[in-house]
């Protein structure tokens, strides 16, 4: 019975696929319609649709990497020429091939292919070439990555410069067949952009936006920064490719100077006038920018309106462009979408949010994360010295420490965010020592952070889906799943909200949501209730109990206020100068002459421990420890 | 239902009088000739097309004050700018076709020339670019396009006939892979020298830009075989840094170029330019048709040309004219063959020969020398076609 309701929930769509494929029909049906009008209208009309079309191609591709990942690329319009290459040569006639290239290796001569074949073997080479170029981006992220790209464009141009047996060097190439109209245009646009509008929603997608968002989050949840990058990478590299391809039939001479700054740089704008973060973003990109240059270029010509002359102003197409493109960006700097897609199903108020799954068995198994000798040395200072600690399931372990004894960083190494220069590390048993935080991720442990690190771009229901469809197969079952980690965290109404709207307190809630959404066995908290009232830390220490009581999982948490430390936990460990001092219950612990002189030291610290005892035992309104 | 036939039949004689009063319009619209201007009038193109298309609508003008193309076509320009931008310039050339224009002028680049006479080749549409040089233009697209400004390889030929003739017999090669002209003209020198029985000694590479020039001159210094000169397509900024250089280390031996350095910063050089030789499209002499359309588009525009392509732009509008008178109409493929087959038209830059050619011009260089801060006019030159290497 269950089974079979899962494998019903499966086949269906998740609730963001199905918005996503209704926007991407939308969109399609938006550019077949222009081409039927543009047909109706005459040749030249046509071409400027075509051209608008490859365009939006080219942008598209764009899209997909720096929509996503957030990393502005100038790479791509270099790959666009490689299509342009790869396609002209399979598709020249062989006597012009003769003709014009003829040093051309035996291999690529005379192949003679219809567009479609020649775009199939791009698409197939785009894979390649993506993964093979996207290798830089293994190491780097952010402004060093678009630094990468844009080297990328330069090693593209130079490499086909170079090759003149193969591509005439930067002479023109010529000769190749302009089969490319509005009908071959259009469908590979409107396929890409299907493809752009569906990318975002898959895995993979959310994946990069989350990495794009934060790194360090995404990593908490195990998202591979690498493998997301380099896959979003590859996949826009093919619709790149494939644009190239349409380019180079619809030229049918090219140089490789078209396909270099000039290029990366006029797409570059579009994206960002329309809204890098959607598809929807790069379709306004193009069409306001094609819109505004068709209609300010037939008035620049001059002529006479109403018999009064106008002279020429040639430029005034650049000029209006460049206006029209500060105003934009100065009035809406997301761009004209605002980073938003088409959403027509929730617009028309045909998708509300999905419903909530029901909780995961408890866990039966006792788990736990044992380190030993964890040291962790910043040049000379120890932050982390020699520590041992035993973690188990079905407990709340608090960590405390005066600010600077080194709990963060201890719990960092345990974490995988940062690597121990020493000790070891296991959960349930399976060395984890200086596994990358994702894999640490995988392994079972889920964690917020002290400053708080949401996916503010993205919505509420996103933050949570891109943790939960780590552990649920299937979209729909995933969603379903982080709608119930909302549910328990009391945000189930603002699901469809872009997390960056949330005020601080509910974005720890979501921070734990996300955490939980992992179904981990081991849940690590730094400060859960740093800046929290004290209706709301009632809240928070209400729900991290039962949270652990259903699921019976791990708690483990950093805390300054001692006085929820003291009520909430069953064990603590006390950490002081990077060293475990003590570990015990709480009454253990607070009856410890080690941690009452070395972690509190001072006779006032020692009268202020003696009232947090006197505090936690009755239920008492005050209890913010400070530390003097 | 009779009304409603009656209405039919009523509107299919309003339209068959629309259409004999269009038929019989047509005539009177034949008298005027549409030339297409797909120019690049902003962009990177932009310097080299806006000069053009100055000396042409100067050439235009006076043409139509005498009645137009052969006396009885009035010529009207339609100008459009293609923004320096491939995909543009096919779309606007499809929109002057549209427009009605019977000759069409393409972008001082092989890439757009191209690229526009695909559009106009199975139309049988002629097509001028304004000053694109790379030979293998007109070959790429097929029998309606042409070039005007003297090839790349023909500059070659003009300036290794005249080394070989200077005694001059070994030579090195500097050439750019980042421009056809800077990588091609050099390479064609190297075929003309060598064919002639001169030698080339070295070739070295730099990068457009680059700005130091050590590793090469090193180079050239180090040579066992010293070179008798050195030839070269760069321009600015890399000439002027390349001969500074090169002086500096004490190497004289006098470097050749193209057509490119005939600018005021390079004469500023004074001295390091010494003996330095280069092309020209033409060359205005006291006294010559060149300083009298230079004297003239002063007194039209209220400046000076600029460069050698406001003379260029006006020789477009002599060749055209020439081509309708001989041709006798505005059939374009019959425009198309008398261009053709023009053979020693004069224009102002010199000697224009289509005939026997595959529309690169076979036409006049000229040859200048700096000299102690001067220029010194050596003379012009019409190679015979077949010492001109083939593209």
């Amino acid at each position: 019975m269950e089974a079979g309701v899962h494998g019903v929930a499966e086949r269906r769509l998740s609730k963001a696929m199905g918005g996503a494929l209704v926007d991407a029909l939308a969109m399609a049906a938006l550019l077949v319609a222009v081409g039927l009008v543009l047909t109706m209208a005459g040749v030249a009309p046509q071409r400027t649709g075509t051209h608008a079309a490859i365009i939006l191609t080219a942008v598209v591709s764009l899209q997909i990497f720096s929509g996503n990942t957030g990393i502005v690329s100038f790479g791509h319009a270099g790959f666009v020429g490689l299509g342009a290459y790869v396609v002209g040569l399979l598709t020249m006639s062989a006597s012009v091939q003769a003709s014009a290239l003829r040093n051309l290796p035996t291999l690529l001569a005379g192949h003679e292919m219809p567009l479609l074949a020649a775009l199939g073997i791009v698409v197939v080479l785009g894979i390649v070439v993506g993964v093979v170029s996207g290798a830089p981006l293994f190491r780097l992220s952010g402004s060093g990555a678009s630094i990468a790209t844009l080297a990328l464009l330069i090693i593209v141009y130079t490499v086909l410069v170079a090759s003149r047996d193969i591509t005439r060097g930067s002479q023109p190439f010529y000769g190749v067949p302009r089969d490319v109209g509005l009908w071959t245009a259009i469908p590979v646009a409107a396929l890409a952009l299907a493809f752009a509008r569906i990318f975002r929603e898959l895995p993979i997608g959310l994946s990069a936006r989350a990495v794009a968002d934060d790194e360090r989050g995404a990593a908490a949840i195990g998202i591979d920064r690498r493998f997301t990058t380099l896959f979003a990478w590859a996949a826009s590299i093919v619709v790149a490719m494939a644009a190239g391809g349409l380019m180079a039939q619809f030229l049918g001479a090219f140089s490789p100077k078209d396909f270099y700054f000039g290029l990366a740089f006029t797409t570059l704008a579009m994206l960002i006038v329309g809204g890098m973060t959607s598809s929807l973003g790069a379709l306004s990109g193009v069409a306001v920018t094609t819109v505004v240059i068709e209609l300010v270029r037939r008035v620049e010509g001059g002529g006479e309106i109403g018999g009064i002359v106008i002279p020429p102003v040639f430029g005034l197409t650049e000029a209006v462009l460049a206006l029209s493109m500060i105003l934009i960006i100065w009035r809406r700097p997301e761009g004209l979408c605002g980073g938003r897609e088409l959403n027509l199903l929730k617009r028309l108020g045909l998708s509300g949010p999905p419903t909530a799954a029901a909780e995961p068995p408890a866990r039966t198994a006792r788990l736990t994360i044992r380190a030993d000798g964890l040291t962790k040395r910043y040049a000379g200072i120890v932050a982390v010295d020699d520590a041992g600690v035993e973690l188990p399931t079905d407990c709340i372990t608090g960590i405390i420490g005066p600010n600077g004894a080194g709990k963060t960083t201890l719990i960092n190494m345990i974490a995988g965010a940062v690597a121990p220069t020493s000790g070891t590390l296991a959960i349930a048993g399976e060395p984890v020592t200086r596994f990358a935080a994702h894999r640490v991720a995988r392994a079972g442990l889920g964690r917020t952070f002290q400053n708080i690190r949401i996916f503010p771009r993205m919505t509420l229901l996103e933050n949570v889906l891109v943790a939960s469809r780590q552990v649920v197969p299937g979209l729909a079952a995933a969603e379903r799943a982080a709608m119930r980690e909302l549910t328990r965290v009391g945000l189930a109404h603002l699901a469809e909200q872009p997390a960056g709207s949330l005020p601080y307190g509910l974005r720890r809630r979501l921070e734990v949501a996300r955490a939980l959404a992992l179904d981990p066995a081991f849940l690590v908290l730094d400060e859960p209730a740093a800046g929290m009232n004290p209706v709301e830390t009632e809240w928070l220490t209400t729900m991290l109990a039962k949270v652990r009581a259903e699921r019976r999982i791990g708690v483990v948490l950093i805390e300054h206020d001692l006085k929820l430390v003291m009520k909430l936990c069953d064990r603590i460990v006390v950490v002081d100068h990077g060293r475990v001092i003590a570990e015990g219950t709480p009454a253990e612990v607070q009856a410890n002459p080690d941690v009452i002189a070395a972690y509190l030291g001072s006779r006032t610290s020692a009268r202020v421990l003696a009232q947090t005892e006197q505090e936690t035992k009755p239920s008492n309104p005050t209890g913010e420890f400070s530390h003097a | 239902m009779r009304d409603r036939r009656r209405i039919n039949r009523h509107l299919a004689g309003l339209v068959s009088a629309a259409a004999l009063m269009l038929g019989a319009a047509s005539p009177a619209f034949a008298e005027e000739i549409i030339v297409g201007v797909a120019s690049a009038q902003t962009g990177g193109l932009a310097p080299f097309d806006q000069p053009s298309l100055a000396g042409l609508k100067i050439a235009v003008d006076e043409i139509n004050a005498k009645g137009g193309f052969g006396g009885k076509y009035p010529v009207r320009l339609v100008v459009k700018d293609t923004r320096s931008d491939m995909g543009a310039t096919a779309t606007i050339t499809q929109e002057l076709v549209d427009a009605g224009a019977k000759i069409l002028i393409t972008p001082c680049d092989a890439d757009p020339s191209i690229a526009a006479g695909q559009v106009t080749q199975p139309l049988g549409i002629p097509t001028l670019t304004f000053c694109g040089t790379a030979p293998i233009l007109t070959g790429a697209v097929g029998d309606v396009m042409f070039g005007t400004y003297p090839g790349d390889n023909l500059q070659a030929t003009v300036l290794a006939n005249y080394a070989y003739d200077q005694g001059l017999r070994k030579v090195y090669l500097l050439k750019s892979p980042d421009s056809t002209y800077t990588m091609r003209l050099p390479e064609y020198f190297g075929e003309v020298f060598t064919r002639k029985g001169g030698a080339v000694v070295g070739e070295g590479s730099f990068s457009m830009n680059q700005s130091d020039f050590s590793a090469e001159v090193t180079k050239i210094k180090n040579l066992a075989d010293k070179p008798d000169l050195i030839m070269t397509a760069g321009y600015e900024p890399d000439f002027p840094a390349f001969v500074q250089q090169l002086r500096a280390a004490g190497v004289s031996t006098p470097v050749f170029g193209a057509d490119a350095i005939g600018t005021g910063t390079i004469l500023g050089l004074g001295k390091l330019v010494d003996g330095t030789v280069y092309t020209a499209a033409g060359y205005a002499t006291p006294g010559s048709k060149l300083a009298a359309f230079e004297t003239k588009f002063k007194d039209v525009t209220g400046h000076a040309p600029e460069s050698a392509y406001e003379a260029n732009g006006y020789d477009i509008g002599l060749i055209l004219d020439t081509a309708v008178t001989k041709a006798d109409s505005v059939d374009p493929k019959a425009i198309r063959n008398a261009l053709a087959s023009i053979e020693k038209l004069e224009g102002v830059t010199g000697e224009i020969t289509y005939a026997g050619t595959d529309r690169m011009p076979l036409r006049s260089v000229a040859l200048v020398k700096y000299q102690d801060g001067a220029r010194v006019f050596i003379g012009t030159q019409v190679p015979a076609a077949a010492e001109v290497p083939a593209p």
